[in-house]
């Protein structure tokens, strides 16, 4: 049994974090329908991730296929009276609409909420735009590094006295999807409660600033800001000379930082921390080093004051080991330890995620069979696995518009005629000319 | 908003129990001002996470600690020592009218205390668990220890985040900050925690729920794991911006008042863009030379990369200051922001218009603060912090009395005792 067996989800995102977002709802069984049109199509195009020596088209992008499992793809084209009409129609069957547009979008196309509403009266909007629907900057734009910037969260992460590092991808297209996936899921259990729909008004922008909470209470309740000298910290919990204060991640202790690790390369780091004198202790003696046992060394404020020649003491120890020894041995005996692992580490040497069944194939008919992401929890009446690779584009459109809407076999003929459902002047892929026979 | 304040949250009615430290008490929170009933049970004398700082006015106390604050509004709390008979039965009574338990003990704890989902579930067949863990109920790395940074490595975030050699030769792979791998993990917590409801809502059962915080962060890298699968990349990480195979043009540049804005013009540079970046640059009368007939040629602008860019942008943008660009850029359409620290947030005039920053009362203290409220605006059951932090033990008499009937006398004995 699905958690959401029976819901439908008429899907209006793009690029990645709406489609981030309905993923989810797909793997927990709701009928997810994509809507695209070609034209202007974003998220399939331009693609990085096409495997060689496939070309690169609608429907090989590796990245798309892996953001947009378990859900159909309706081609169509909104924009016209006809297609809007479908639309329309397709939401009167809907729970959830869904959609990452600028602000504006969906209400110039003659859906807005009170529309919405018209149509199916308990309706779940959810509306995923940068900055919301609400608020004088509502037509600004976002992608993840801008949100991530404007909010805070690129500031608390770097070196002092160096550029901000921030985060390496859109960690908010990750993170927005998943507000979007939990604020349709609270408004489909309030809509089963009450019988009441409603619009949720979600900001990317927006949702990035509680996740910087405790250090927006230490400005608004102490008065200290972030931009101080010694923060943010780089990967230790206090960066040495420079005044004690806290940073926002958990104790101010030592050791606290990632160690390279044989032989050098790339990504052969590991990180260690001790939360306690006793967690030292462990780590000292499976270090060995006479040194690690100083007295300097002993007490929580010693290692802090001695931070810089401590990390070189177990630099100097990880650097004799691979970044899994070095795990294996301080995790067998109680010190917190794990390897900087990149996606092939994961993949590849992650026993854990091995064993979680994280990385489990799906086939794709232009992709072929390829490992997909799976859920990270293990729900036991429900199971949210993938089981539908990502869809063609308009690969369900027969399927939608004639078994689900009602629409008979010449009406959806005519709809690849009139650029309802698929641009006139466009080849029609061979899948698309079979749903015409 | 005339009665917004009286309009229920989506989850009003939900009695949760939470049985959570520092990677767990987010969730309970977005669940709380969702408007669930969150009753947090902490041990005798307090979660030890109320011991991580900073403090109120820096005076380290179980009751001044700001991060615990933070993540646990919109609870009530109270202290049970699980591990006592006493203990065990009362959360047993507890948990038999509750709808979702949410712990976080390590593998294990609570069936050797009796008090597993099948227990409990005999009890209360409508019961939700979730367990939140480091690793998962299961596994090889099942009873490792972790933190913070520790999910960060291995979750693969450090290795697409820190610095190009441009800006940091040699560094290290840098962790982002800000706790954000308990983030992680709630953000799925609570999503399959919903999932679990709404397929209450239809099928009047309970579940399980095995949530793996080494697992969530893996997930979250956005195409991370995809260009390994599908190209065997291994990715670089490049200041301030997306991971990438290959060298990528800077997008972060130091403005006059040596803030910095986040501009994304590499792989986005066209004629038409060129265009709309020279109205841009000329409305400041620094447009250079980017109204020159030559790049209407895409092939002069590829040419040219290096010189609008390291040029032309990273001057026009170091003589204004950062917030100046990011509002100019925007209003021309421009996907830009200024790189802030938190604090310039409180003077968002957008934050305000969506009424975004709360005042929330501490009555012990006689005082409120300004604390950020939600990440959507729910137009029909709003989202919201109903009360700040429970103070240790504040409820006891409210749950322990009021619900399950223990006469205040009782209440004496288990304190005596070090029960509650």
């Amino acid at each position: 049994m699905k958690a959401l067996a029976g819901i439908r989800v008429v899907d209006f995102s793009w690029v990645r974090a709406g489609p981030w977002a309905t993923r989810w709802l797909g793997a927990l069984g709701a009928e997810i329908i994509k809507i695209e049109w070609p034209e202007n199509e974003r998220g399939r195009l331009p693609s990085t991730t096409t495997p060689q020596p496939l070309e690169v088209n609608l429907n090989t992008s590796g990245n798309f296929n892996d953001t947009n499992v378990n859900k159909k793809s309706l081609c169509l084209n909104v924009r016209t009276a006809k297609g809007l009409e479908i639309a329309k129609r397709l939401i009167g069957v809907s729970d959830i609409v869904i959609e990452n547009f600028s602000s504006r979008v969906l209400r110039n196309w003659g859906l807005g909420y009170e529309e919405l509403r018209r149509i199916k009266p308990d309706i779940v909007y959810v509306s995923m735009s940068g900055y919301g629907h609400t608020g004088r900057h509502h037509h600004y734009t976002t992608f993840g590094p801008v949100a991530q910037a404007v909010s805070g969260l690129t500031f608390l992460s770097g070196l002092p006295d160096k550029p901000p590092a921030g985060w390496g991808w859109s960690y908010m297209d990750d993170t927005g999807g998943m507000y979007g996936a939990m604020c349709a899921l609270t408004g489909l259990y309030h809509r089963n409660m009450t019988a009441q729909g409603q619009h949720i008004d979600l900001s990317q922008m927006v949702a990035s600033v509680p996740l910087v909470g405790p250090a927006l209470l230490d400005f608004t309740v102490n008065g200290r800001g972030s931009r101080r000298p010694g923060y943010p910290p780089g990967n230790r919990a206090h960066w040495p000379g420079t005044p004690l204060v806290d940073n926002y991640r958990g104790p101010t202790v030592a050791p606290h930082n990632a160690y390279r690790t044989d032989p050098g390369g790339y990504n052969d780091w590991c990180v260690i921390v001790c939360h306690s004198d006793d967690e030292w202790r462990r780590l000292a003696r499976v270090m060995g080093a006479p040194s690690a046992t100083a007295a300097k060394f002993a007490t929580v404020s010693g290692r802090l004051q001695h931070q810089k020649e401590l990390d070189e003491q177990i630099e100097a120890w990880t650097m004799t080991l691979g970044k899994y020894e070095v795990t294996a041995l301080c995790q067998a005996v109680g010190v917190r330890a794990m390897p900087v692992q990149s996606a092939e580490d994961r993949v590849e040497h992650d026993p854990q995620l091995r064993q979680r069944g994280m990385y489990l194939e799906i086939e794709h008919p232009a992709l072929g069979m390829h490992k997909v992401q799976n859920a990270p929890f293990k729900m036991s009446e429900t199971p949210a696995l993938n089981h539908l690779p990502s869809p063609l584009i308009g690969q369900h459109t027969r399927e939608i518009v004639e078994g689900l809407l009602g629409y008979g076999h010449e009406e959806m003929c005519a709809g690849f005629a009139d650029d309802t459902f698929w641009p006139i002047k466009r080849p029609r892929l061979p899948y698309l000319e079979e749903m015409l026979l | 908003m005339t009665g917004a304040d009286t309009v229920p949250g989506p989850l009003t009615g939900l009695r949760i129990l939470e049985l959570a430290d520092e990677t767990g008490h987010f969730c309970g929170k977005l669940l709380g001002d969702l408007g669930a009933d969150i009753v947090k049970i902490e041990p005798p004398g307090g979660e030890r996470c109320r011991r991580v700082g900073p403090f109120l006015d820096d005076i380290p106390h179980p009751e001044r600690s700001l991060p615990f604050w933070y993540y646990n509004t919109s609870k009530r709390g109270i202290t049970l020592a699980l591990d006592t008979a006493d203990g065990s039965g009362l959360f047993r009574r507890l948990a038999a009218r509750a709808d979702i338990v949410l712990e976080t003990f390590r593998p294990g704890y609570l069936a050797s205390l009796g008090l597993d989902y099948e227990a409990l579930s005999a009890e209360n067949p409508r019961l939700i668990l979730c367990a939140l863990t480091p690793f998962g109920q299961t596994g090889p790395w099942r009873d490792y220890l972790s933190s913070d940074l520790l999910h960060m490595a291995a979750g693969g975030e450090m290795a697409s985040s820190g610095y190009d050699d441009a800006d940091v030769p040699n560094a290290p792979p840098i962790a982002p900050g800000g706790g954000n791998a308990w983030h992680m993990g709630c953000h799925y917590a609570c999503m399959a925690i919903m999932a679990a409801l709404v397929y209450r809502t239809v099928s009047a059962r309970g579940q399980h729920i095995d949530v793996s915080i080494h697992e969530a962060c893996s997930l979250t890298t956005e195409g991370q794991v995809a260009n390994y699968i599908y190209r065997g990349e291994v990715l670089r990480r490049q200041t301030g911006r997306h991971h990438a195979a290959g060298p990528t043009p800077r997008t972060q540049f130091r403005a006059k008042d040596g803030k910095y804005v986040c501009a994304l013009v590499g792989g986005r540079l066209n004629p038409k863009y060129v265009g709309e970046l020279a109205d841009l640059l000329d409305s400041y009368g620094m447009v250079g030379d980017l109204r020159d007939p030559k790049y209407q040629d895409p092939a002069v602008i590829t040419a040219n990369t290096s010189h609008i860019i390291d040029d032309l942008v990273a001057n026009f943008i170091a003589s204004l200051p950062g917030e100046e660009v990011y509002h100019a850029a925007q209003e021309r359409g421009f996907t830009w922001g200024a790189v802030r620290a938190p604090e310039q947030l409180l003077d968002d005039p957008h934050l305000h218009d969506r009424g975004f920053w709360k005042e929330v009362e501490h009555p012990e203290l006689g005082r409120s603060f300004t604390y950020p409220g939600e990440a959507a605006i729910y137009n029909g059951s709003p989202w919201r912090i109903s009360r700040r932090a429970p103070l240790i033990g504040e409820h006891n008499i409210e749950i322990f009395c009021g619900e399950l009937g223990l006469s205040r006398g009782e209440l004496s004995v288990l304190a005596e005792n070090h029960i509650i």
